[in-house]
């Protein structure tokens, strides 16, 4: 076995949880059965689900891509944020090296605003959110 | 967490996997040898991408199935230092905690990576289960638990394979990921909330 090129390209979790999506991982047990899948792919499957992944999509990533070239963010800590997708500036500053030097509050609850507005919200929260409707 | 590696592999196809199309079988082929195992420095090989070329397809003498030299991309789990990352709590000991992606097993935290002050106390409930405790200035004690634990990751080793092991111990790990938590932000996702 060659190395040819040990890094080809980064991947953020939506990439991977697509790409074994379209090979035919789900989470209904009928369908699992009859997939070509093995084992290890459908555990990688498995963790996604219940990430921010399962709600993204390729057009919401692009996007966030873009606007993020505003913040002066290095590819890693883009990367970051989309696989996390914070909820809030307390959630984001973890994913920003040295924040406390490159960004000062204002800032954070700038970036954290252009999150809540470009990606979809987490599969989680989502149901929280329900919660607190019902219960008001 | 995820990147892509372009390898190149000889690899001799069964004879039995010749009637698939080529692609297929290769594909099948390359899922067996390289699927759940670590390459020291790239990672953990998760899937296999796409395949870029296919060469070859001799018969060598002696040999009853032909050999291809492929070359393609897969998909290899290889955090990075500063990633940050959502695990499963499996373990709290004497000397940290232990975390788990489902598919990734071998996260550890070490006890001075935890939120300070820290200390670990026995569970009330369960006997012989024993929980890492935060002491947060006034307000009561905090868990170190659940499924949404965050983490920053610290580094990533490759140990080699050691040559003996004793009865007993834990199963060799070729890929040890270590992180810390002792920034804000960090921990169980419901202390932030």
């Amino acid at each position: 076995m060659k190395i040819l090129k040990a890094n080809a390209g980064a991947l953020t979790n939506f990439e991977v949880y697509d790409f074994l999506h379209k090979k035919g991982a789900s989470v209904d047990p009928a369908q699992r059965v009859m997939t070509k899948l093995r084992e290890s792919e459908l555990k990688v499957f498995d963790h996604l689900v219940h990430t921010a992944a399962c709600n993204q999509t390729r057009e919401s990533i692009i996007e966030f891509t873009e606007k993020s070239k505003e913040f002066n963010l290095a590819k890693s800590e883009v990367v970051n944020i989309i696989n996390i997708r914070p909820t809030d500036p307390v959630e984001a500053a973890p994913c920003i090296e040295d924040y406390l030097e490159r960004m000062d509050d204002e800032l954070l609850e700038e970036l954290q605003t252009m999150i809540n507005t470009v990606l979809p919200p987490r599969p989680e929260r989502q149901m929280s959110e329900e919660d607190e409707m019902d219960a008001s | 967490m995820f990147f892509l590696s372009k390898l190149e592999h000889k690899l001799r196809l069964p004879p039995h996997k010749l009637d698939m199309p080529i692609e297929e079988s290769i594909t099948d082929e390359l899922q067996s040898i390289f699927l759940d195992k670590v390459i020291p420095k790239l990672g953990l090989c998760i899937s296999v991408y796409n395949i870029i070329s296919i060469e070859g397809g001799f018969v060598l003498p002696n040999d009853g199935a032909p050999t291809y030299t492929v070359v393609f991309r897969m998909i290899m789990f290889r955090p990075y230092v500063g990633e940050i990352i959502e695990a499963k709590l499996i373990e709290s000991d004497t000397k940290g905690i232990r975390l788990s992606l489902g598919f990734f097993e071998d996260i550890y935290i070490s006890s001075y990576a935890l939120q300070q002050p820290a200390h670990l106390e026995p569970d009330p409930e369960i006997p012989n289960e024993k929980f890492w405790v935060w002491k947060h200035e006034e307000e009561e004690d905090l868990r170190v638990e659940g499924n949404e634990i965050r983490f920053r990751v610290i580094s990533v080793d490759y140990p080699t394979i050691p040559l003996e092991q004793d009865q007993g111990s834990k199963p060799f790990a070729p890929m040890v990921v270590t992180g810390e938590m002792n920034m804000e932000g960090l921990g169980p996702a419901s202390w932030w909330v």
